[in-house]
C-alpha cells in the first residue's frame, strides 16, 4: 500500500550549515544573554565574576529577553550582532 | 535510497491496522492512541475539501518545514477525521501559525499548554461539533478528532516530540484533543466571532494556547454580581501563567450563568471590567522571589495587588455548554495571543 | 550556549532545524529554583566548561 508521510515537509532553511566566526575569548566583547528564566541572570553574572580573574570584563555586558516565554525582540538580536563578537546564552530552566 | 522522513509518499507492504500502528509508532508519528492509515485515496478525499484555500503555509516552527497539504491531510486521516472536518483543522493550523501565537514557545515550553480550538458559525452544525452539554468532553467525533488532528500536525510537522522539542513538565490531557463549539444559540450577547469583527454567517476557528478548562462552580449565587465574585475567585490564581500579566485568557460561561448575568444587566464589557478588578492577586499570595522575577520582566504590582493579564481586554468571554450551574476559566500560556481565522470556503 | 543536561536534546533538535552546530556547555539540571549556594556549583561548572571550550 502507498501512504502519505504525515511528517513530510520542505525545508525552509538553507542547505548550508551556518559557520561560526572565530572569537578571541580573552579580549573580544561578549554579550551575556539571559532567557529571563529564574537564576539565568545569576548564573551569567557568576560566570562574569569568575572570568574577571583571567580577562577584562568591562566589555562583557548583560542582556536579557523581556519575557522568558517569547522570542528575543529583533532590536536585541541586532544589538548583539552589531556590538559583540560572541554571545553566551543561558537557557536556565 | 531516501530516508523515510524525506519521502512524501511511502510504499509499504500490505499490513493490517495493528501492524500499521506499530510502524507509525516506530516512526514517532503517534500520540499513543490508535491511528487510521493515511492511504493515497483517503488523503485525496481530504485534499478535495480545501481546494478553495490556496494560500501557502509558512514554515512551521520549531522544525521550520513548509508542509504540503497532503502531509497535513495524512495527519487528519490518522486522527480519525471525516473529510469535511479538514477545513476546520487547516484553519486551526493557520491560527497557531500567527506569529503572535508564538508556536515555537508554546510547543517547547515546560508549561502544560495545549492548543485550544473553538469553532464559531454555521459550520458547527454542518459537521456536528458539540457546543452544548459536555462540550469539552468525550462523545463527539468532530470535537475529538479535529483537536487530535491539530495535535498530530504539531507532533509530526512542527516536530513537537514529547521529551525532545516538547518539554512540558507534566503535559495536560487537553494535548490529546481540545476542541469545542460556541453555544451561540444560548449566548444572550454577541457570538465570539462577531465580537472579533466577523460576520454572523462566517465560520471561524479561534485558537489559544491554554491550560485545560478550570471549572467555576456556582449553584448558590442568585445574582450576576455573585457569580462574578465566584468567577474572579477562580481566576485569581498565583500558579497560572496569567499572573505574569502578559497574556490572554478565556472565561467560557455556561448558558444558565449567562442568563443570570444578562438578566442583571451585565454586558461582555462590564463582565470583563468586573473580572479584571476582582481577580487581582494579593501580594500575600506571591513569594518574594517570584515578585522579584515579575518586576525584572516589567510586571509590577499596583499597590498590594497584581493584575492578571494586561487589561480587561485580555479576558475573552463567550458561552458554551449545556444545562447546569458551571462555567470555565481557561488561562493561557501567557506569551501568546488569541488568533481567530475565517474558514475559506 | 549554556543548557542543563535535561534540555540538551531540545537545544540540539532546534539547532539541527536551523542547521547550526552550537558550542554547548552542559551543566546539571536544574538551574531555576536553586539557592545561592546550590547555584555556585553550576557557575563553577559553566565557567570550567566555557574555559575549556574556548581554549585556543
Amino acid at each position: 500500500m502507498r501512504i502519505y508521510n504525515p511528517s513530510f515537509g520542505l525545508s525552509a532553511t538553507s542547505k548550508e550549515k551556518i559557520e561560526l566566526k572565530p572569537v578571541n575569548w580573552k579580549t573580544d566583547a561578549i554579550a551575556l544573554v539571559s532567557n529571563s528564566k529564574p537564576n539565568a541572570r545569576e548564573l551569567l553574572w557568576g560566570i562574569r565574576d569568575k572570568l574577571s580573574a583571567h580577562r577584562q570584563v568591562e566589555n562583557i555586558k548583560f542582556l536579557a529577553k523581556n519575557s522568558a516565554s517569547q522570542p528575543a525582540p529583533k532590536e536585541l538580536l541586532q544589538d548583539i550582532a552589531q556590538n559583540y563578537r560572541a554571545a553566551l546564552l543561558a537557557l536556565g530552566d | 535510497m531516501k530516508d523515510i522522513a524525506d519521502q512524501e509518499v511511502i510504499d509499504l507492504e500490505d499490513m493490517d491496522i495493528e501492524a500499521f500502528n506499530e510502524f507509525a509508532a516506530e516512526q514517532g508519528w503517534s500520540d499513543g492512541m490508535p491511528l487510521y492509515v493515511p492511504t493515497e485515496s483517503k488523503v485525496a478525499k481530504f485534499v478535495e475539501t480545501v481546494r478553495g484555500d490556496n494560500r501557502p503555509y509558512p514554515p512551521v516552527p520549531p522544525r521550520q518545514v513548509i508542509p504540503t497539504i497532503q502531509a497535513l491531510a495524512a495527519n487528519a486521516v490518522m486522527a480519525g477525521c471525516k473529510p469535511e472536518y479538514f477545513p476546520v483543522v487547516t484553519t486551526a493550523l493557520r491560527g497557531v501559525l500567527d506569529p503572535d501565537y508564538n508556536l515555537h514557545g508554546t510547543l517547547a515550553t515546560t508549561h502544560s499548554c495545549a492548543p485550544m480550538v473553538m469553532v464559531s458559525g454555521p459550520i458547527r452544525h454542518e459537521i456536528g461539533i458539540n457546543c452544548g452539554s459536555n462540550c469539552f468532553g468525550q462523545g463527539w467525533q468532530a470535537n475529538a478528532t479535529i483537536g487530535r488532528a491539530l495535535g498530530l500536525m504539531l507532533l509530526n510537522v512542527a516536530g513537537a516530540k514529547p521529551g525532545e522539542m516538547d518539554r512540558s513538565t507534566q503535559g495536560n490531557p487537553a494535548k490529546y484533543t481540545f476542541c469545542f463549539g460556541e453555544n451561540e444559540e444560548e449566548n444572550p450577547w454577541t457570538p465570539y466571532h462577531v465580537q472579533r469583527g466577523f460576520a454572523p454567517t462566517d465560520s471561524v476557528v479561534t485558537v489559544m494556547s491554554g491550560e485545560g478548562p478550570h471549572n467555576l462552580n456556582d449553584h448558590g449565587s442568585t445574582t450576576g454580581s455573585g457569580l462574578l465574585t465566584t468567577f474572579a475567585g477562580g481566576m485569581s490564581n498565583p500558579g497560572a501563567n496569567t499572573v505574569y500579566g502578559k497574556g490572554p485568557m478565556f472565561v467560557i460561561i455556561g448558558p444558565e450563568h449567562a442568563a443570570t448575568l444578562k438578566r442583571d444587566g451585565f454586558t461582555i464589557d462590564t463582565i470583563r471590567e468586573e473580572l479584571w478588578k476582582r481577580s487581582r492577586v494579593h501580594l500575600s499570595r506571591i513569594s518574594p522571589e517570584n515578585l522579584d522575577t515579575y518586576a525584572t520582566t516589567g510586571h509590577k504590582p499596583d499597590g498590594d495587588w497584581l493584575s492578571i493579564g494586561r487589561s480587561p481586554e485580555d479576558i475573552h468571554i463567550t458561552v458554551a455548554g449545556g444545562p447546569g450551574k458551571h462555567s470555565a476559566f481557561i488561562p493561557s500560556f501567557g506569551g501568546t495571543t488569541v488568533a481567530s481565522v475565517r474558514i475559506a470556503r | 550556549m549554556i543548557a542543563t543536561e535535561t534540555f540538551k536534546p531540545l537545544v540540539l533538535a532546534q539547532a539541527k532545524a536551523r542547521k547550526i552546530e552550537p558550542r554547548l556547555i552542559v551543566v546539571k539540571h536544574p538551574v531555576g529554583g536553586l539557592n545561592a549556594e546550590e547555584l555556585r556549583e553550576r557557575i563553577e561548572a559553566a565557567t570550567k566548561g566555557l574555559t575549556e571550550a574556548t581554549k585556543t
